[in-house]
Formats: structure tokens, sequence, C-alpha cells
């Protein structure tokens, strides 16, 4: 069982309600790059031409910094035009209390999902599929298998579909949901049509 | 975060399903440059565990200029991000992936191919993809260009991260002067028998093609 985070949704909603007004263009154009530009600074911070990082210590730098960013700086919602903050010890409360090892999937197609640390030799979970692009809604069905199929895949995304019932599936629209919940019955029978009816979807 | 998405996250929590936080930070935009946009990347996956209740974080560092995961500036945020909160965390990460070009072409397979060797490498746990065409064209996507994404991740777990770096550079050198003049590639009916769901000829050769490339640039992938 998931032990509870410090921060429920409802207290980050709390928090943004009673967090600081700033402007959005503020935000955007000042608050963020100006801290990120000090941080980048005091941690010397410098990827130079590498591509996947191996010193430990650029690693490190690289995390306090972020971990800076998010305490310092906060989290926005646009929509209240506020920022709420955290504290140090409640981002890592909530990094202890999140589970580890998830199960995707059912029965004998499911895929663990557990931490590999670093380049491990065990094989990162294949999630196959469109991942939000948008299908046709003749097609959904035979690209989800399409995916489905392949032996390396652990696990599936759907894509969005352009249309539901001939109708445009416009977001904010009744169309949306139904929409959604039809990508969702069309990708369980493209696992089933590819002899993977337990794919995580 | 916006309040429809808080909202969504109720829903979620109490119905206790797994729940991914996904975020994009825009190498260019409002973060500016490759480290400031991975100070913050790493700043947001952990606002993702910590403030929203993930259960993964979904990444996908993208280029302002050009739309796609597949440059080498997003390779270095996403690799570094990763590598930063895995080296301190167990945090499960994720990223996602947008070549520019379109299915059955041998661009969009190395393209998918050098992110899933820079995910696996940097310490990801899951790769999610491929959208092809910068996801943005319809149908635009097939079930091989995931074919290489997990065939170049299951090669590339566990090799010496600097033997990677070259590869990756490598594929990169290929590529990337051709974002310019990319190949749209094919619509899945166009490459695929729709009856059989399965690639037509072609697509087989160009994929073995794009196979005996990245085995050229350092990674021994299987056909």
């Amino acid at each position: 069982m998931a032990a509870t985070r410090p921060l429920t949704v409802t207290d980050v909603y709390e928090r943004f309600v009673k967090g600081k007004k700033v402007p959005e263009s503020e935000w955007d154009y000042t608050i963020i790059p100006q801290n990120l530009t000090a941080l980048k600074e005091k941690y010397h911070i410098d990827f130079g031409d590498e591509i996947v990082p191996e010193d430990p210590e650029v690693k490190d730098a690289l995390f306090q910094a972020g971990l800076e960013m998010l305490v310092e700086t906060g989290f926005y919602c646009q929509d209240l035009g506020r920022v709420m903050k955290v504290t140090e010890e409640e981002v890592w409360e909530g990094i202890k209390k999140t589970p580890k090892k998830l199960i995707l999937g059912e029965g004998r197609d499911i895929a663990r999902f557990y931490p590999r640390q670093g380049n491990s030799p065990v094989k990162p979970i294949i999630q196959g599929g469109p991942t939000g692009s948008p299908v046709s809604e003749d097609m959904f069905i035979k690209i989800m298998q399409s995916y489905a199929q392949e032996a390396v895949i652990d696990d599936l995304v759907d894509g969005v579909m352009n249309t539901v019932e001939g109708k445009p599936s416009k977001s904010g629209t009744p169309y949306e949901i139904r929409a959604t919940m039809q990508e969702l019955r069309m990708t369980k029978e493209a696992r089933t049509r590819a002899g993977r009816p337990g794919l995580g979807v | 975060m916006d309040l429809v998405g808080l909202n969504m996250l109720a829903g979620w929590t109490v119905s206790g399903d797994t729940i991914m936080i996904e975020q994009m930070p825009i190498f260019g935009g409002y973060t500016g440059g490759v480290e400031e946009t991975a100070i913050s990347d790493v700043a947001t996956t952990l606002a993702s565990f910590a403030l929203f209740s993930g259960n993964f974080h979904l990444d996908g560092p993208i280029h302002i200029r050009w739309g796609v995961t597949t440059a080498k500036e997003t390779f270095q945020i996403a690799a570094h991000a990763c590598a930063a909160v895995d080296h301190n965390t167990d945090l499960l990460l994720a990223n996602q992936y947008y070549p520019m070009a379109g299915p059955m072409t041998e661009m969009c397979l190395l393209e998918t191919a050098a992110q899933a060797i820079n995910d696996t490498v940097s310490g990801r746990e899951l790769l999610s993809g491929s959208a092809a065409a910068k996801g943005v064209v319809l149908d635009k996507f097939t079930g091989m260009e995931a074919r290489i994404m997990g065939e170049a991740a299951r090669c590339a777990a566990g090799q010496r991260v600097s033997d990677m770096n070259e590869t990756i550079q490598k594929l990169l050198d290929i590529y990337q002067p051709h974002y310019v003049d990319a190949p749209a590639g094919v619509t899945f009916q166009e490459c695929y028998d729709v009856t059989t769901v399965r690639p037509k000829k072609e697509y087989l050769e160009i994929y073995d093609k794009a196979v005996q490339t990245i085995r050229d640039c350092g990674l021994d992938i299987k056909r």
C-alpha cells in the first residue's frame, strides 16, 4: 500500500490559494530565467560537449541546483496567478513516500517497473504508442495493434483520436471524453488482437 | 500547473490510479540554455513526486527551433537531468520521443535509436514512443519505430557510458544536419498492410539498413 505523501493535492491547492500573487509575465520573463541563471553560476554548471554525464560531482551539482530552484522559487499556478512554496524537508519526504516499484498490466503480460540505477544491464520498460499524436478513428485499432504485436514492447501509450463518430474530439467538449473512452476501448481491443490482452495501457 | 490538472489529480489519487506526471521543458524558451533548462527539468521532476503525487515522471525536453526531442541539446538536458535525479534518488523516470523525420525513413529510425541509447545509458526506467514526424501529422507513426527504440535500449543497457556517448555523437552527426531537409515519411496506411497489420517489405529493408548504420556507429544492435 502506498503511503500518503506529505503534501496531498488539496494541501497543494490550499498553498496555491494562499501563495504570493505574481503576474504570469513576471514569472515567465523575469523570475524563472533570473533564478536559473543564478543557480547555474552558483553551482558552476557547464555541460560543455558532454552528452551523458559520468562525473558524480556534475550530477550532484545539478541535483542541488534543481532542488534549490524548486524550494526557493516555488511552483506557479497560472489559473490563480499565485506561487506556492515547499520546503526541502517536504520534497525529501515526498520522494521517500513515493512507491518505487510498480506493476504495469495484468496476468502474463505484466511489466515490472523498478528502479534501474544508472545504466544497469536491465532494459528499460518499452512503452509503445504514438504518445499523444493525432490518430484517425478508422485506423486507431490497427495502429495500436502495430505496437502491441512488437515483442520488445512491455506497455502501451495511445494516441489522440482525431474524431469520434465523425466529430472532432475537441478539447473542452463532450466529444473529448467520448473520444478518450473510445481510445481506451480500442486500445484494449488492439492488445487483444495482438495476443497480449494484459498489456498495460 | 493549472486547476484542471489539480482536479484530475484529485480524482486519480482517490481512485488509486498509477499517476504519470508529464512535463516537457523547452530548450531556448523561458528557461534559456541547456544548463538552465536542465536545472528547471530537475526542479519540475522533483515537484512531480513531492507536490503532485506522481508515481513516475515523463520528461520530454524539446528544441524550440526544431520541435524535436532528438537534438544534441535536448539529449544533453534529458541525460543530465535524469542522471542527476537517478544518482540522488530511486524515483522512476521516463522520456518520450518526437523525432523530426517520418515513418519508413532511415533518419527517423536513427533519431529514435539515438534517443533510446541516451535515455537508457543515463538511467531512465521507461521509454515512451515514438511519435514520428514530430507527433503532429495524422497517422504518421507505427510499431516499427517503437521496435528500434526497444532494440536500441536493450543493447545499450549495461554498456559503458563513454562508449555510448561516442555512438550517440556519431548518430547525431549523421542525422542532425538533415533537420532542414528531413524526409517527411509516409503514413501507417502506406507502410503497413492494413489488413494483416504487417510492415511492408520496403520498410523492413529500410529498418535493416538503419540497424547496420547503428552497428557501424558502435552499438551491437540485433536485427
